[in-house]
């Protein structure tokens, strides 16, 4: 019996990258590595994901459990502020790749396919994107985030898009842990950190406005998130009028 | 079934049992089974080597003492610690007390009713990560089919242990990940509970706490999570320093 065949269909299937082989999967990571010279920045990936996919933008969140932490990169204002929202509103694509562990696609926000994401369609559609899509991202049962795309006109990924996002998702998610992996003892290795917003300042006018209101860290984040959501602002801008002490919750 | 087809059904039932969680041991226990059901052989162990360089058994197809102790003799010498440390296989051998080259492991394979016995690396490119044995009632040496099948389940451990142990670091890189964002964010915490109790800004306020930390010889974290809990000293936000020299 030929083992030759067996191996090539074991290799395929195979969930880390570190096994997987195949045409789309050597093309892809070629195009997503070239000009990088071996060293890949976080923006530079995300840029180099949205000219291989063809896309508007790219922005990959990073999440753990119920807990967001941000995003790795962007790579623009579209993309900064689709993250910006599913962080503030806690919901929309990415969130639900992440939580659903599936693809999502939604072809135009406008004429939505499902009825979800009832603050974070307008929102989006608003700030300029049109189609949204995002992929989880995983190795193996690790699961690290979602990699969000959009494009500024309505429709689906054509069918190599898409298989070209799932080799570029699992691409993502490899460097994601190949480069904690180097990170020294309790700390975030320093090219996931020099792209990344993690909403630092949100944390701190949580803790701020824990003491105004007399309630706890999760509570006042809870009623920081109602606030900006209210008055159709992002939990950024909120949290920066609370460090600033332009306003305080009473 | 013919026997090809469920050489193949065997292979693709374990190939895809290797997609996202597995249990490792389970998995190569399934596979010493078909060894058994595979090859026309007695008993199969997967080995696996230690950091001390030395091989476990992690698999059996037999529970009987017998078989397990046959494994266990083979820290020292037997057909799989040399299929191991040459990355070579140690080819079909029929037992006889005295003149073959593992005295010990000779005598206790034949009382336990073993002829004969083979070896194969656990191998994955350049990797050897351990052996799995072969043991055979008869005198009789594998066919050159029953080789290959031997071969392809070999690999087969090999790709699975590898992939389990990847699968475990990926795990324990990702912990670490999140157990320095959720640090970073107790601390962005703390310093806004500060900063508001104290009426300072955030970096007098990251002053203090780091400063209150040192002065008590404790973790920033530490300090940060019990400002965030509310059980912190109120020294630690009003900027009063311990005093210096040598601490109980």
């Amino acid at each position: 019996m030929d083992t030759t065949l067996w191996r090539a269909a074991l290799v395929t299937v195979s969930p880390a990258g570190v096994l997987m082989a195949g045409e789309r999967h050597e093309r892809v990571l070629a195009m997503l590595s070239a000009g990088s010279e071996g060293k890949v920045s976080a923006r530079g990936l995300c840029e180099a994901v949205t000219a291989v996919l063809g896309v508007n933008g790219t922005g990959v969140m990073l999440m753990s459990g119920e807990v967001a932490y941000g995003s790795l990169c962007t790579t623009n204002e579209i993309t900064k502020m689709i993250e910006e929202l599913q962080y503030s509103l806690g919901e929309g694509p990415s969130v639900d790749a992440y939580n659903q562990d599936r693809v999502i696609a939604e072809p135009d926000l406008a004429d939505p396919v499902a009825a979800r994401w009832s603050a974070f369609a307008a929102a989006a559609l608003q700030v300029g994107a049109r189609a949204v899509f995002a992929f989880p991202l995983r190795v193996g049962s690790v699961r690290l985030g979602a990699l969000g795309l959009y494009a500024d006109r309505p429709g689906y990924l054509s069918d190599d898009q898409h298989a070209d996002a799932l080799v570029v998702a699992d691409v993502v998610a490899s460097w994601v842990l190949d480069t904690q992996a180097r990170a020294p003892l309790g700390g975030v290795a320093a090219a996931l950190d020099s792209d990344a917003d993690f909403h630092l300042v949100a944390h701190n006018a949580a803790g701020m406005v824990s003491i105004q209101l007399g309630v706890s860290v999760a509570e006042a984040m809870l009623r920081l998130r109602a606030y900006a959501f209210g008055h159709g602002r992002t939990l950024t801008s909120v949290a920066e009028d609370v460090v600033e002490r332009r306003f305080r919750f009473e | 079934m013919a026997r090809e087809e469920l050489v193949v059904r065997a292979l693709v039932e374990m190939a895809d049992s290797l997609v996202g969680d597995f249990d490792v041991v389970e998995l190569l226990t399934g596979l010493a089974s078909r060894c058994v059901e595979l090859l026309g052989i007695s008993a199969a162990g997967v080995m696996v080597a230690t950091v001390k360089g030395d091989v476990r058994l992690v698999a059996s197809s037999s529970e009987a003492m017998r078989v397990l102790e046959l494994f266990e003799l083979q820290a020292e010498e037997g057909p799989c610690l040399d299929a191991y440390r040459s990355g070579e296989p140690v080819d079909h051998l029929i037992l006889n007390a005295g003149s073959d080259p593992w005295p010990r492991f000779s005598v206790a394979a034949l009382e336990a009713g073993f002829q004969s016995v083979s070896a194969l690396p656990l191998r994955l490119r350049d990797i050897t990560i351990g052996a799995l044995n072969l043991f055979s009632v008869g005198v009789a040496p594998m066919s050159e089919s029953n080789a290959v099948v031997a071969r392809a389940l070999a690999d087969l451990a090999a790709i699975s242990i590898i992939q389990h142990r990847v699968a475990d670091e990926h795990q324990r890189t990702n912990e670490q990940l999140s157990y320095a964002l959720n640090s970073r964010i107790i601390i962005e915490q703390a310093k806004g509970i500060i900063a508001e109790r104290a009426g300072v800004d955030l970096s007098e306020a990251f002053d203090r706490l780091r400063g209150y930390a040192r002065d008590h010889n404790r973790r920033l974290t530490e300090v940060a999570f019990a400002a965030v809990d509310g059980t912190l000293d109120p020294d630690a936000w009003s900027g009063a320093r311990a005093p210096r020299g040598p601490r109980a």
